[in-house]
């Protein structure tokens, strides 16, 4: 029920934006932003953190700059999506939060270059950002700012060398498998087991043992969330003492609340950001809105999203007065957000930051135990 | 040790595919309809375990054992409206209109799930406690052997009241010719809704017991139904002994063969196997009705 208020006050809170605007004010700028995410199916969970975080942002507009938006859910099907954005761009669009659900953004990417409409998004599928399509921005890192991060906090902070990696079989985890080998092979680090993991896999039990037969130093995951605490728990629960260095579903707050504080310890996970464990008083001021606002703990999907929005709203501010505007200031700019300066590589890739939080089995709130800035060299 | 402690967890998933299969089976035995929403109604039996718990005073021991009960009153409710919602406006229309009808239940469970819930995993209490024993280095949780136990008991119960009782008969009557039984006196719509309730009363149950262990999502029923189809396929199609053989046949698979060989091997093992069975026994490994019904 608190959910359903929660939803409530969100769409409650999008509709104050269009209804306290008189048409034709006088503005400093003024921008029309839909955010167009999935709210349900598979990716829910994500979809709902990346609209919760551009509303918050959508809310906290600069002085002078008046907003009008309103949140479309995308499901989890293109054609959903590229409905979404048909209707958007029905109107007068200065930039859109664009779903995170890679095939998404695929199938929107076309749309929004025949539109002149920037897509700001958190999507870490890697290839959109390689269609030569200028209209996307990301404001997450992808798996290969993430990955290096993960791997090099296993290889030169652990000192560990024999990794076992356990993944998921779905894009996702193909991906995160993919970048961690290349980062692993960089650092002359070999893993000695590997495996992919079904996301309807319900025991993690057999692939915990097997990874442990193969007598590996650290565990490194890259799975879903569920599953991401399915397998601590049983690793905990069997008294598995080899250190876990988790993927970015980890440092999720929903995550956490499924294992006891003590089933925690010693865990450690690669993330964009993690908010709920602070760093500075814009980031607390952040987490504490959105806890306001939400009733929900936010993550680094909310944060990233969040930061995007800002950066639009910014070039908004700064007298970006359309779609082409905005996306020359995204594509030129540099924009310190709350997790990390964000700066185009040319290719839309925003975000080149990356941290490690652990837990120490006390709270289910990470501290950040290391963070990796211009990972892929390109920030200036 | 290991292997012991396979064999513990894998009876435990199979006992829970089992509760999710025999509700498929009830409702498939007496309205020769596929529901399925049987899925989503684990899914909704596990949230309500989530909803509920907070509720339940806090001196109160062993809360799962204790929601148990009230969570199957509940969803046999909720599975008299989706019998009234779903099945008795379309029972004298071609079988497809059903099958579709219990999809888009299964949707709107899905959905308003996601609204009041909210999309991320969540923890039903333990039936008895989350931790786990430990018996000469085999380390099993209790939630384990609290799975098996109450699905053995519901199990169990079902044969009892299938086999041994008026209501049982009288179910048992309907599910093998309706028109028969009706003009015997039997009441068919009564019995229906009855078998309803009782499916989605086992779904609660399978959702309360798998929510503690393995979590639950509001789009965590789309695999479950999947199992529950794939148990009834190779069990044979009507056959309750076939649906929890079927059920372990699957958590088997899921956990002994993919301890040795990888996850996504077992599962094509298990699909090759699902083949093997059908060419061989189309009617599965315990079907006979199923052959009318199908």
């Amino acid at each position: 029920m608190r959910r359903f208020l929660s939803i409530l006050s969100a769409t409650a809170i999008s509709a104050v934006f269009a209804a306290s605007l008189p048409p034709g004010a006088a503005r400093a700028g003024e921008a029309s932003i839909p955010v167009l995410v999935p709210l349900t199916g598979f990716l829910s969970l994500e979809g709902t953190s990346q609209r919760n975080g551009a509303v918050l942002a959508l809310k906290d507009a600069p002085a002078g700059v008046a907003v009008r938006s309103e949140v479309i859910d995308t499901g989890t099907s293109p054609e959903a999506a590229v409905t979404a954005l048909e209707r958007a761009a029905g109107g007068k669009v200065t930039a859109v939060a664009a779903s995170m659900l890679g095939t998404q953004m695929l199938a929107m990417l076309p749309l929004a270059q025949d539109y002149g409409i920037p897509l700001v998004t958190v999507s870490g599928t890697a290839s959109i950002t390689e269609q030569g399509n200028p209209w996307v921005f990301r404001f997450f890192p992808g798996d290969a700012v993430t990955k290096e991060a993960h791997a090099r906090y296993v290889a030169e902070e652990l000192g560990k060398k024999r990794p076992a990696v356990i993944y998921q079989t779905t894009a996702y985890g193909q991906s995160g498998k993919a970048h961690l080998e290349q980062a692993f092979k960089k650092l002359g680090v070999e893993p000695v087991f590997e495996e992919g993991v079904d996301p309807a896999a319900k025991d993690l039990l057999p692939v915990l043992t097997k990874a442990l037969a193969a007598k590996p130093d650290v565990l490194v995951l890259h799975l879903h969330s569920g599953p991401t605490a399915l397998f601590i728990r049983q690793a905990a629960a069997n008294g598995v003492a080899v250190p876990i260095v988790a993927g970015s579903a980890m440092h999720q707050p929903s995550t956490a609340a499924l294992l006891e504080p003590a089933e925690l310890k010693g865990v450690c996970a690669e993330t964009a950001a993690s908010p709920i464990s602070g760093g500075s008083p814009e980031v607390e001021a952040f987490t504490a809105a959105y806890r306001a606002a939400f009733n929900a703990e936010p993550d680094a999907f909310a944060l990233g999203q969040y930061d995007g929005i800002r950066m639009v709203l910014a070039a908004v501010q700064d007298g970006a007065g359309n779609a082409e505007a905005v996306r020359k200031a995204l594509s030129a700019g540099t924009h310190q957000g709350l997790a990390m300066t964000y700066r185009s590589d040319g290719k839309g890739n925003m975000a080149h930051s990356a941290v490690i939080v652990c837990y120490d089995g006390a709270s289910r709130v990470p501290a950040i135990a290391k963070r990796y800035d211009n990972v892929t060299g390109v920030v200036r | 040790m290991i292997t012991l402690q396979l064999l513990v967890n894998g009876l435990a998933l199979g006992a829970a595919y089992a509760l999710v299969a025999l509700g498929f089976v009830l409702v498939l035995n007496a309205t020769a309809a596929v529901n399925f929403a049987q899925g989503d109604l684990v899914m909704a039996g596990g949230l309500l375990a989530v909803a509920l718990a907070p509720h339940l005073p806090a001196y109160l021991p062993l809360p799962g054992l204790l929601l148990l009960p009230v969570v199957l009153v509940l969803m046999a409710g909720l599975g008299l409206l989706l019998a009234a919602a779903a099945y008795l406006p379309l029972r004298r229309r071609p079988p497809v209109a059903v099958f579709i009808s219990t999809i888009a239940a299964g949707i709107i469970l899905q959905n308003g799930a996601s609204v009041l819930f909210g999309p991320e995993p969540r923890a039903a209490p333990p039936l008895l406690s989350g931790g786990t024993l430990d018996i000469g280095g085999l380390v099993v949780a209790e939630q384990s052997l609290a799975i098996i136990a109450v699905a053995a008991l519901l199990i169990a119960g079902q044969q009892w009241l299938f086999g041994r009782t008026q209501l049982g008969r009288r179910l048992r009557a309907t599910a093998q010719d309706p028109e028969m039984a009706r003009a015997c006196g039997v009441p068919v719509t009564a019995m229906i809704l009855v078998t309803f309730a009782l499916g989605t009363a086992f779904a609660g149950a399978a959702g309360l017991l798998l929510a503690n262990r393995y979590f639950v999502t509001p789009t965590a029923g789309g695999d479950l139904i999947l199992k529950a189809y794939i148990a009834v396929t190779i069990g044979g199609w009507g056959s309750v002994p076939g649906a929890v053989a079927g059920a372990l046949l699957i958590a088997l698979f899921e956990v002994g063969v993919s301890s040795v060989l990888s996850y996504p091997v077992a599962l094509g093992l298990l699909y090759a196997t699902l083949l093997v069975i059908l060419v061989a026994r189309p009617q599965g490994l315990f079907g006979e009705a199923a052959r009318r019904r199908a």
